[in-house]
Formats: structure tokens, sequence, C-alpha cells
């Protein structure tokens, strides 16, 4: 193996973490050891962690660079950080709340990882902060994909058992299957409140009990809000619940600015379809009208926006202007101009990749090489 | 939203396939792909799976013999390994221990079927409870989804053209006649025996589809240039043409002999044995 074994940083259910150094360059990376069943072949958790994450290549996402395949086990070696988020607030936070600035610049790389992820259609599905690594220069990154799934023409319904529980957005609470990109925005809202104030905002035992949790605070949702929803994703089923009035977030999360408060807001809403995307949550004034004169401290300033070409070889998004910044995305199905453009560049762009990549298995998997690739 | 990415063959694995460079004949190869689908579809009909985790399996399954030579690695183990991953990723996992019933059940069929006693009813004999015929299956499934994994290089993203057909033909005026969307969906499916969906992008496969679908039925859509109707999807004529042909070879009449000829091939050592067979291919 190209890389030294160092200490143990972590078990997890299916596999073990550990620290390493490189022998040709001394880089300290993380080696994920996986151990190979032989009752169930491959785990669909690596499966997933490695397909999705080379493609995604961002400063905001754990890099994955190489896997490692042997008779009896496979190793990732992914990109080093110091800490996760967890961690991070109880060491640095005053009783876990970290100050403003570190939370503005953490959420703001939270919802650029968000968002990248979502334009590479790929959702987390499990967002919390376990799952964020923190490193020396204050870069947060999301980690840990071992859930992930992506998604295109909806042709299939999805698991209904993913997101640790208190991260978990109602609708998926509710037994939605054909939940999208929003799922991940309601973990955002949560990890935000919870670094605003150092405690999780919503703390259910089970999954009643966090529906409940969720609505004391948000409020029940209108008869109306609940019919919509089951016409949106027929397979959920809503029972009778306590009307709870909506509590001023102000007093929920004291600490909170105005701008913040609007914010978590947007984020958390009941209905999946009302949430707020991570793209438009970008350009909301909350980052957008930034106190400017603070000092900033270690970790508190927005990374510079990414620098690495997306792996399919798309230009750069557009960014959100201010004066779009809640539009909602055009409807393709019901517009038949966005279909053609859509395909047209979606053509253009896949002749492109599969004259660059070779083909199959052209690129990745030369076991010591680096792994994945970029077309350019 | 831009679109999912989905890797195709490249054009030096498409002219010389490594089924091709060990002396494995277009139209054997085309047959044995077939067959290793025909195979994931009857298994998946018997465990009750998905079509979605069906067809995912079938284009891995395709796209697998770009980059591995059938001489190496029988169609029966890439299909079931096939069939045991893409379950996983369409979130249907398969019991291991089904799966390795209906293959058993597969094999025994198809060895019956040319085998000497064919025109006797088939019986299928379970396993012993003592022997190794479940091991060796459960290993099997076990290294050839590793297999696949590891020679696709974990490019195991699939996009399936269903959804494509419905917006296709709401845009054609077509979703009124019912016959038509069926028939396009069936060739859809049928096309999932061929390796077009590891040569062609969706919107190709999804026009070649209509297209059939068109000329069988004879309703007519623009197709004069410069006003032909799937330049609309930007599918060019040349693939589409070329699609179709893949869809309509499979219809052909195959002799008896071509037809046992593939099914004594399932397993990597029928093929070595025609291989030896017929050394003036090479």
């Amino acid at each position: 193996m190209n890389y030294v074994q160092l200490e143990k940083l972590g078990e997890g259910t299916y596999a073990t973490v550990y620290k390493g150094r490189s022998r040709t360059n001394n880089e300290i990376v993380a080696l994920k050891e996986i151990h190979l069943d032989a009752e169930e072949g491959t785990p669909s958790t690596a499966i997933r962690e490695i397909s999705l994450m080379k493609e995604l290549k961002h400063v905001n996402i754990v890099r994955l660079h190489d896997v490692i395949h042997t008779e009896t086990k496979l190793v990732l070696i992914f990109e080093f950080c110091e800490q996760d988020l967890k961690k991070y607030m109880d060491q640095h936070g005053e009783r876990g709340a970290l100050d403003p600035n570190t939370v503005r610049s953490f959420m703001y790389q939270l919802l650029k990882g968000t968002a990248f992820c979502h334009e590479n259609q790929v959702l987390h599905r499990d967002l919390k902060p376990q799952n964020l690594l923190i490193n020396r220069k204050g870069e947060l990154k999301l980690g840990d994909f071992g859930l992930a799934r992506a998604f295109g023409v909806p042709v299939n319904t999805f698991s209904n058992e993913v997101v640790t529980l208190w991260y978990r957005a109602p609708d998926v609470l509710l037994g939605s299957r054909t939940y999208s990109t929003s799922i991940d925005v309601w973990s955002c809202g949560c990890i935000f409140a919870e670094m605003i104030s150092g405690l999780p905002l919503f703390r259910g035992r089970d999954n009643h009990d966090q529906l409940l949790h969720i609505m004391r605070i948000i409020g029940t949702p209108s008869q109306q809000t609940f019919d919509k929803m089951s016409k949106d994703s027929p397979e959920i089923q809503v029972k009778q619940y306590p009307r709870y009035p909506k509590q001023d977030f102000r007093a929920v999360v004291p600490k909170a600015s105005p701008h913040a408060i609007d914010l978590l807001e947007r984020l958390l809403k009941f209905d999946p379809a009302e949430r707020i995307s991570a793209a438009e949550a970008l350009s909301h004034p909350y980052f957008t009208s930034a106190n400017t004169t603070n000092t900033f401290a270690v970790g508190s300033m927005a990374p510079p926006s990414f620098t690495f070409p997306h792996p399919h070889g798309l230009p750069p998004p557009q960014q959100q202007q201010q004066q779009q910044a809640y539009s909602r995305q055009p409807n393709y199905m019901a517009n038949p101009v966005a279909v053609h453009q859509m395909h047209a560049a979606a053509q253009q762009q896949q002749q492109a990749q599969a004259a660059a990549m070779g083909g199959y298995g052209g690129v990745p998997m030369h076991y010591n090489a680096p792994f994945g690739h970029n077309p350019r | 939203m831009s679109p999912t990415f989905y890797p195709l063959a490249s054009l030096s694995q498409i002219e010389k396939t490594p089924s091709r460079a060990d002396g494995i004949p277009d139209d054997l190869e085309e047959d044995l792909r077939a067959n290793g689908c025909k195979l994931i579809h009857e298994a998946g009909i018997l465990l009750k799976q998905k079509q979605v985790a069906v067809a995912t399996a079938q284009i891995l399954f395709q796209r697998f013999w770009y980059v591995s030579s059938m001489k190496t690695f029988g169609i029966g183990d890439v299909g079931m390994g096939a069939l045991y991953l893409a379950s996983k990723l369409e979130e249907c996992p398969l019991r291991i221990r089904d799966l390795i019933n209906v293959y058993d059940l597969l094999s025994q069929r198809a060895a019956h079927s040319i085998g000497p006693k064919s025109s006797a009813e088939f019986k299928y004999a379970p396993m012993s409870y003592f022997g190794n015929t479940f091991y060796d299956i459960k290993d099997a499934i076990v290294v050839h989804e590793m297999q696949l994994l590891k020679r696709l290089g974990f490019n195991v993203q699939v996009v399936l053209p269903y959804g494509t057909l419905i917006n296709y033909l709401r845009l054609l005026g077509l979703m009124s006649r019912e016959d038509a969307s069926t028939r396009a969906w069936g060739y859809l499916n049928d096309a999932l025996q061929t390796p077009v969906y590891a040569l062609y992008q969706i919107p190709t496969i999804v026009c070649a589809a209509i297209y059939l679908t068109t000329r069988h039925l004879q309703i007519i859509l623009p197709s004069e240039p410069p006003h032909c109707w799937w330049e609309l999807f930007d599918a060019d004529w040349e693939d589409l043409w070329s699609v179709c042909g893949y869809i309509m070879r499979l219809y052909q009449e195959r002799s008896e002999h071509e037809r046992l000829r593939v099914v004594g091939m399932i397993s990597k050592k029928g093929v070595r044995s025609w291989l030896e067979e017929h050394p003036s291919e090479l």
C-alpha cells in the first residue's frame, strides 16, 4: 500500500477509519477500511460512497483521492480533516453555540456543498453535525456519502429509512418515498439552529415523537397543507395530530439575528415544496448583507467560490442574481421548450464526456493512480 | 438542473470488444449478450423484482462486455452479479439465498433443454443439503458483483428511458394512442437485450423506439428534411437507424443450431470449448 497507517480515528458500523500518510508525498489522509463480507457482497453504502463521491469535486465536499481494493477489504482514501462539526462545537463553542461569524461561514459552506451535490443530481440524505468535517483552515466539508443517492428522471421510489432522526424532514417522517433535494435543505436548517443555540433543535425519541417536536415549534400544518402534501406524494400517511400554534423563532433561537431568523424560516418549511433550495439560500440577505466591518477570525470568512470545474464538464452554474433570488426551477415536464433545450445541452456535454473519458473502466480504478477523473 | 451523467463505451471499445479479440465472432457475442439479458429478465420475474432493478442490471451487464471477454467471465455469473448489484443500487435488495435458488433453477433448466432428455418434462432437483452448490453459487455472485464494480470503475450510474418516452410521446401528441405507447414501451424493454444502452444517448434510443412504432402503426410524423421530428430531440438519423437495426436483429429467426449453441454457453466453459472447436475464427 502506498500509505502508512497511523492511529485509529473512529469506528463505524461497517468501516474503521485510520489516519494515514502517503509514502509518495507525505500528505496526511484518512483511510476508511471497509471489510468485505462474503455473506452480502460489497456493502451498498460503499458502492454509493465510491460511485458518487469520485465525481463530486468541490472545496466543501470531502475529496475521495483513491480506492484500494484487496481480497478482503476496500480502502477508501479521503482528504484528511481534523474534526467534525459536533466536536468543533463542543470545543470551540460556548456551551456548544458558535459565534455569529463562524455560524455564517459554516452555514455558507454547508449550503455551498449541498447545492453542488444537488446540481450534480446527488442527494446526501444524511446531513448532521457528525458528518460535516472541519479542517484546520476552517473549511467545512460534507462527508459520509454512505446514504447518498443519485436522482434523475424519477422512475423509482426511494428508501424511507434515511437521515438520522433529529435531522429528518417531516415529509420523510410521514413516509414520503418521492422526496428530493428539499430533504437535505431541512437538515441544513436543523444544523443552522443547532450552531446558533448549541443544542439540537428537534430531539424526538422516535418517528412520531419527532414529528410532534417539529409541530410544537413550527406549528401543526393546516389541513390544506396536509392535503396538498398527500397529493404530491400519495404514499405519505397523515394521522391526527394535536393542533400546535406556530412559535416565534425569535423565542426558540434567541441568539439569531433577524436575517438568520428569516433564512431559518425558509429552510424549515413543513411542506417540502415550499422549502427554499440550497442555491437560493446562498443569495439570502443573511449572507449578502453581511456586516463586513467585522474583523474576520480564522474560519469566519466564506471560502473563495470553488475552483474545480464541474466533473462532468459543465460550465460553472450561473450565479443566482439578487432579483431572481427565490424563483422556482422551471418545470420541464410542463414546458416543451425547456425540454428541448435541456436535451440539446445534455447531448453536447455527454458526447464531449464520452469522447474525453474513453469509455468504461478507462480512467478510474487504476489502483494506485489518482482516483476519479476530470475530462478536461 | 444538469442531466444525470452516465458513461458510454468508447470508439475503440466498440470497434473491437474484448470477446471479439478472443475470437468470439460478432453475431455470437450479440446472441450471448441477448441470452444473458433474458436470464436476468427471467430471474427478475421469478424473484418478483422491480423492473427498474432488472433494467439497470441489464444495462450494467451490457457495459461489462466492453471491458471484459466472455472467455474470461461467464454470462450467467455476470448476469446474476449484475442483478444482485442493481438491486442494491435501486434500493430493493435481494436476499442472496433467493437469488442462488433462482440461478440454480435457471441453470438446470438450460442444461435440460440441450441435454439428451430435452423432450422429457423438466423437473427441478433441489440442491443437496450438504453439497457445495449453494456456496459455489454464492461465491460466484459475490465475486462477479465485485468484478462488475471494479471493471466498470464504480461507474454504475444508469439512466432508464421510460420517463423520456412519456415526455416525447406527449410532445408528439401521441398520448391518446395507447397502442403507440405500449408498443414503444415494449421496444425499449426489448432494447435492453441489445448493447444500445451502452452505446447511445437515451434520447436517441427513445426516438428509435418511437420511430419503429410509428412505422409499424403507420402513424405519419414530419420526416422529410429539414423537418424531421427526431431532430427536435437531437437524435441523429444515422444513430437512430443503427439502434433500430440492433432492435430488429433480435426478432430475426434463429436456426435450431444457433439457439442451442447459445444455451450451451451460459458458463465460460461452454464458450471455451466452442473456441477450441473453432480456432479458425481467430
